[in-house]
């Protein structure tokens, strides 16, 4: 088990750094306008060339590369350019964090509960009314756009349920409508699996075994059909979390809650390369540590992957 | 082997009719079957794939699938009449402690995730009561009980890390853990081989030795029926069609279903010649059927067969046929040559 974990996480790291070393080489192919914004205009060809010099643009790639990773090995992401020129990017993202992670934690807790609850409703209650309405939901979310849907959810949770629009941090009412939206997805998400895994599971045959040894209905369900059908579920974990941190850009920006996502799509406008790198590499980072840690618990749930990865049958 | 001349019945099942709902129409999967029980008996149904056999025992602990229904007849057990359970307390006290199961496939029929100890021990709560460390040793026994060696180091571990014989025994043992009084066994070797198939059986007949508990079998290997059964049952579409001691069956079967279904046998084929198949398909179970439902398969079929459904006819006390033959005004029609000669090569051979 130990040294299945070790393996994967060196796996874990081996993408990261596939992926972040791919959007830093990507972002230096970018025009060169990116490093200066609005100075551009007033600079000369002479200015621009002795300023790319001075932050060390024109050197060969690997030489960039290399000190970007120096300077993440110190926990050092450079400065912003553009947003708030010359400010450090980690003084401008830590207060942005705890926005972001909050928002995405509850998002994503909201999706197990209500998208598990009514997966395994929908599982239980095939063909019939709950699972119809279930597969409507799950369509609806997966087919309308996420922009599109998202502004319903705003405009009517504002106008029919009078919550507020914009968030406000002392407003916990104006925390409702964000974190719901995050987890819109994640529920259709959760419910779609976990029901599949349940009608699955309720054909086995080792689940007609357990019925046929006289156990009672229930004890069926909990110890047999949900427990096997959570396991699977397990390597959806990062994936939900991919799609919240997909969503949290958009929703951050349309509530103006003052997190990274919404930092994000801010920064992609202004073409401010070096904070772009920075929130990709904790993006990507969250989303790398998620992967890893549902391949970990998978492991953990399951006895036959235990044997096939790590020690051997006796 | 001769039927134990117990004749206290333990179970017996009266004209039962069962039918299922399928896209909102009725198929009668079983349409009047009969037959008794007596305790410490051993019942073979065989039959071919369709007849019903599954369906008809799976009625006895109340597993028909969602769609399906007994509709009338009776199934007595124990002072009750199992046909009119329909609530799943009703079958609590039943089903895998009186009447308990096991399915053809042990590769699929252990849960994965929890350890055969585990699986085992959750019937011995359940049914017998006993919890923590005396569940434990409980468990322990019976896996020693069904000849799983190590036990107690067995129990921890997970199906996976058993072959296919001996998740088949922890399957077993997990049926006999409560000592039930009918042990039904659904194909309990068609998906192992053929050593492991003995070892299977000998196992589940020292059982029977030892608990005297009740057994029936499902099987399409004659071989295994000759081995194990005191009593035949054969099944066409729905019907038990001949009912009689395993010697009743192979030396003296009246049914031309029998005949058809003995003649087919590969371990009774005649060296150099084709193997013999029935020619036909079962009947649309959708439909009514009229007459002896074998009769259009039949080549020997009367005309009476056609018209009127024959009733069972007593040839001896132990043994009982639905076929117009047996009527006093019926013409003589001899078995087919294939059975005559499979009788004579049969005598102390086989049985
Ligand atoms: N849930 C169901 N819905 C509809 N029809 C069913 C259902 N279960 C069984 N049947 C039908 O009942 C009939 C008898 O099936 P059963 O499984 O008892 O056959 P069997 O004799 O056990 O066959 P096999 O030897 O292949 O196991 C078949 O025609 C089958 O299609
Ligand atoms: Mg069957």
């Amino acid at each position: 088990m130990f040294g299945y974990a070790v393996k994967r996480l060196l796996q874990s790291l081996f993408t990261l750094f596939i992926v972040v070393s791919l959007v830093f080489l990507l972002m230096r192919l970018l025009p060169v306008e990116g490093y200066f914004g609005d100075r551009f205009q007033k600079m000369s060809v002479g200015e621009v060339q002795a300023s790319l010099r001075k932050m060390g643009l024109l050197d060969p790639w690997y030489l960039q590369l290399g000190r970007f990773y120096a300077g993440v090995a110190r926990g050092d992401l450079g400065v912003s350019f553009i947003y708030r020129r010359d400010v450090p990017i980690t003084k401008i993202i830590a207060p942005r964090i705890p926005y972001s992670a909050g928002f995405g934690l509850v998002a994503i807790a909201i999706a197990m509960t209500a998208g598990l609850a009514m997966g395994v409703g929908m599982a239980r209650n095939k063909g019939k009314l709950q699972d119809r309405a279930g597969t409507v939901y799950i369509v609806f979310v997966n087919a309308v756009p996420l922009a599109v849907y998202l502004l319903f959810v705003q405009l009517y949770g504002s106008s029919l349920l009078h919550l507020p629009i914009l968030f406000d941090k002392y407003n916990i009412a104006s925390w409702i409508l964000p974190a719901v939206s995050m987890s819109l997805n994640g529920i259709a998400f959760y419910a779609m699996w976990i029901r599949r895994y349940m009608v699955d599971e309720l054909n086995k045959d080792y689940i007609k075994l357990a019925r046929a040894k006289g156990l009672p209905n229930r004890t069926v369900m909990v110890r047999h059909v949900m427990r096997n059908a959570y396991v699977p579920m397990a390597q959806y974990l990062p994936a939900a979390i991919l799609a919240t941190i997909g969503g949290s850009i958009y929703i951050e920006s349309l509530y103006s809650i003052p997190g990274m996502g919404g930092l994000l799509v801010d920064v992609i406008q202004r073409q401010d390369n070096a904070m772009v790198q920075a929130l990709v590499l904790i993006f990507s980072s969250v989303g790398i540590v998620g992967l890893f840690l549902g391949d970990l618990l998978m492991a953990l749930l399951d006895p036959r992957i235990k044997l096939a990865k790590g020690g051997g049958a006796r | 082997m001769t039927a134990s001349p117990a004749p206290k019945a333990i179970l017996e099942v009266r004209d039962l009719v069962i039918k299922f709902s399928l896209r909102g129409r009725l198929l009668s999967a079983v349409r009047g079957a009969s037959l008794s029980l007596s305790e410490g008996e051993t019942l073979a149904i065989v039959g071919e794939s369709g007849s019903g056999k599954s369906v008809l025992t799976k009625s006895f602990i109340g597993m028909l699938d969602q769609n399906g229904r007994v509709d009338a007849g009776n199934i007595l057990f124990e002072g009750a009449d199992l046909a009119t359970f329909r609530r799943e307390e009703d079958w609590l006290p039943i089903r895998g402690k009186k009447i308990a199961m096991v399915f053809q496939d042990p590769m699929t029929s252990l849960n994965p995730l929890l350890t055969v100890g585990r699986q085992i021990r959750e019937v011995i709560e359940l049914h017998r009561g006993l919890v923590g460390k005396k569940a434990e040793i409980a468990t322990v026994e019976m896996l020693d009980r069904v000849g799983i060696i190590d036990p107690e180091a067995r129990a921890d571990q997970y199906p996976h890390e058993y072959s296919g014989g001996m998740r088949q025994r922890a399957v077993i043992a997990m049926a006999m853990a409560c000592r039930p009084r009918v042990l039904i066994c659904d194909e309990p070797t068609t998906a192992l081989d053929v050593t492991i198939q003995a070892q299977i059986l000998g196992l589940i007949k020292a059982l029977q030795r030892d608990f005297g508990f009740t057994t029936i079998y499902i099987t399409h290997d004659l071989g295994v029926v000759a081995n194990v059964a005191d009593k035949v049952a054969v099944m066409y579409a729905g019907k038990i069609v001949e009912i009689g001691t395993t010697e009743d069956i192979f030396y003296d079967a009246r049914h031309p279903y029998t005949w058809a279904l003995l003649s087919s046998l590969p371990q009774l084929g005649v060296k150099g010649r084709p193997l013999y198949s029935i020619s036909g398909t079962p009947p649309n179970l959708f439909k009514e059927i009229k007459g002896d439902a074998f009769a259009p398969r039949n080549p020997r079929a009367l005309k009476i067969d056609f018209e009127r459904e024959p009733p069972m006819f007593e040839v001896s006390p132990t043994h009982r046929a639905a076929t117009w033959l047996l009527d006093p005004r019926a013409p003589r029609v001899d078995p087919p040559e294939s059975i005559r000669a499979m009788r004579e090569s049969l005598r102390g051979e086989i049985i």
